[in-house]
């Protein structure tokens, strides 16, 4: 395994047991720091199956992924969620923020599965609001219902880098945003993974994208189906 | 842990009217339950307590719990009665400490009244205290009446007023050529004693004198001024509370009065007799708890039903929260949380609306039926009952917890 590589993945082989037809084959796979890598590929063609193998929500059926040198498949499964807590940040497509709790706890949330202290995690979604313009009465609001789009984008960002995770996986974040948004959400997100010196794997069916990337993978070329 | 209860809290919040209604649901079911207990406990402990008073009960031979409402409660229909002789002849045992006799037949505006001596008023505990006046004091003329708190609070009475006594419980023959004048009025004791009419058994024979075989003599009249005290010695009584000096004898007293010759007389323990009568009801009593327990089962699994539900709805919340570092026991965690919240939340919500319930219906209940409900909802029956509900809240809640953590170990981004 080489040293430089945030996420390395080696023979790794997927199938679902009930879907004869997809299979996902990566032979050799990695991203290093600072590398914003952008998987594009159609709907459904298990592009969000890809970034759950790399997290570990699911085991390959064979092959190893390997993050920040922590071969997945030796952890137990406890330790796999901290391991995800603390090392890797997510963005969900449409941003996946809990109605029923306040922005703040939003961005805090992976937070409570570490041992992390709070407090300082807390000035750092304040700190980070206040960069992106969100000010702490807002962070504050007993709820997450009435939020604005570009709002929910950024708090989405600030929750996926809260515990300072070396790499960020996005799944389809810009599929619901018109261009202007789309734009104003990538520049924000590039800008903060270069600010935190944090790697990004993007997944999107969105050609557009193509041209915001320097690296860019076509899922059924590189991967085989 | 405070996560996980953060999270399930905050997630109840979010469906604050179907979990307002599910707590509902619950609180309703366990009132239910508590107020048929605490109706049942309240009522057992009103008629143990005010039957606790004498060791022994006197009557002819008849049914014993029959006897025994009859004569402490009012309740039912009138036995045979005792002779004064006989009562005497116990009164007058060595192993007596004390003896009251009790008549009962007839009635003022449907309340009972009964003759007694002076000394019922001295001996007679109602839940561990004596009976008190709250105006005036204990019969001193043949015609002077004591009354209880209810009679005088329903009826207007007041001391000094005259009241006539009718004879028998639902009679249109009055003994109105003997009025009786009001000469005390009892405290309130929250037994039946409130609703009694207290007359001396003297006054009891001279109203009737003219009276044979239950029906007025044609053509005499007595006067109430014409009665001497110490010829009005009643012939017949319905029976006494006695006291014995020592509790070891009542069972020896109680055979020993069996064998009594100068007619049949039965000595009743009113404890036993009262803890027979309960046994009758409890199959009754067993029945309605076995009913409340289901209702509450029932309620519980609605409530199930409902988390259940919900966790299908659910699937971003749970993806993101094992994506961000949940375990699917910590998912497992909250679904169950969830629902001992919803049940100790409707456990405390039960606990108040019982307590306002007992402020409202306690005067209702003592009123109508002379028991006062004594809610103690930290009393060990009612600890364990609010721990199975919980218990039961936490079984039925597998389910839905169950879904939750399947559902957890295949989601993901």
């Amino acid at each position: 395994m080489n040293s430089k590589n945030l996420i390395e993945i080696k023979n790794l082989e997927f199938y679902w047991n009930n879907q004869d037809e997809f299979k996902i084959q990566i032979n050799d796979f990695s991203i290093q720091t600072n590398e914003k890598k952008l998987i594009l590929g159609k709907s459904g063609i298990g592009k969000s199956t890809f970034l759950n193998l790399i997290c570990g929500m699911i085991s390959p059926r064979a092959g190893d992924v390997y993050v920040l040198s922590q071969n997945l498949s030796s952890l137990k499964a406890w330790e796999l969620d901290k391991f995800r807590s603390e090392n890797i940040g997510v963005i969900f497509q449409e941003f996946n923020l809990l109605d029923h709790l306040s922005p703040l706890n939003n961005i805090l949330l992976p937070c409570y599965f570490t041992n992390k202290d709070l407090n300082k995690s807390k000035d750092r979604a304040f700190l980070f609001g206040k960069k992106l313009n969100l000010n702490n009465d807002l962070l504050r609001k007993s709820n997450s219902r009435d939020l604005s789009t570009g709002q929910k984008q950024r708090i989405s960002i600030i929750r996926s880098i809260i515990n300072k995770p070396k790499i960020i996986l996005a799944d389809e974040p810009t599929s619901s945003l018109d261009f202007d948004n789309k734009n104003s959400f990538l520049n924000l997100l590039f800008d903060i993974c270069n600010e935190e010196k944090i790697s990004l794997l993007m997944v999107s069916h969105d050609l557009n994208l193509k041209n915001k990337f320097k690296d860019v993978i076509a899922f059924e070329s590189f991967f085989k189906l | 842990m405070k996560v996980i209860f953060s999270l399930a809290f905050y997630s109840l919040i979010s469906r604050k009217v179907s979990v307002f209604l599910t707590i509902l649901c619950v609180s309703l079911s366990i009132i239910l339950f508590s107020s048929i207990d605490n109706f049942r406990q309240s009522a057992k402990k009103t008629f143990f307590s005010n039957a606790k008073s004498g060791d022994l009960i006197i009557t002819s031979r008849s049914g014993e719990i029959e006897s025994l409402l009859y004569l402490i409660f009012q309740i039912g229909t009138p036995t045979n009665n005792i002779r004064w002789k006989s009562f005497k002849d116990i009164q007058n045992h060595p192993d007596v400490k004390w003896a009251i006799p009790i008549s009962l037949g007839d009635s003022h505006k449907q309340y009972r009244v009964l003759g007694t001596s002076s000394d019922y008023f001295k001996k007679i505990q109602i839940k561990n205290k004596k009976l008190e006046f709250y105006k005036g004091e204990h019969f001193k003329d043949i015609f002077d009446v004591v009354i209880g708190y209810d009679v005088a609070k329903t009826l207007n009475y007041k001391l000094n007023d005259k009241i006539i006594v009718a004879h028998g419980i639902s009679s249109q023959d009055f003994h109105d050529e003997f009025p009786f004048r009001i000469n005390g009025i009892l405290k309130k004791s929250g037994s039946n004693t409130d609703k009694l009419i207290f007359v001396s058994l003297e006054a009891l024979e001279a109203i009737h004198k003219d009276w044979q075989g239950g029906f007025k003599l044609p053509n005499v009249k007595s006067k109430p001024t014409s009665f001497n005290k110490s010829e009005l010695v009643p012939k017949e009584i319905t029976g006494a509370i006695i006291k014995l000096n020592s509790k070891i004898k009542i069972f020896q007293f109680k055979r020993d009065l069996h064998k009594y010759k100068s007619e049949p007389i039965q000595a009743i323990i009113p404890g036993l007799a009262l803890t027979k009568l309960w046994q009758i009801v409890s199959f009754v009593e067993q029945i309605l708890f076995l009913i409340c327990y289901f209702v509450i089962f029932i309620t519980l699994l609605g409530m199930a039903a409902s988390i259940y539900t919900n966790v299908n709805q659910r699937n971003n919340e749970i993806a993101l929260l094992r994506v961000v570092g949940a375990s699917p026991r910590s998912i497992f965690s909250i679904l169950i949380l969830e629902g001992i919240m919803i049940s100790l939340t409707s456990i405390l919500i039960s606990i108040l609306l019982m307590l306002l319930l007992n402020i409202i219906l306690n005067p209702i209940l003592d009123r109508e039926y002379g028991i006062y409900l004594e809610y103690n909802f930290l009393s060990t029956y009612n600890i364990i009952f609010y721990c199975s509900v919980v218990l039961i809240s936490i079984l039925v809640g597998l389910i839905p917890a169950y879904r939750g953590y399947k559902k957890s170990l295949n989601s993901g981004i």
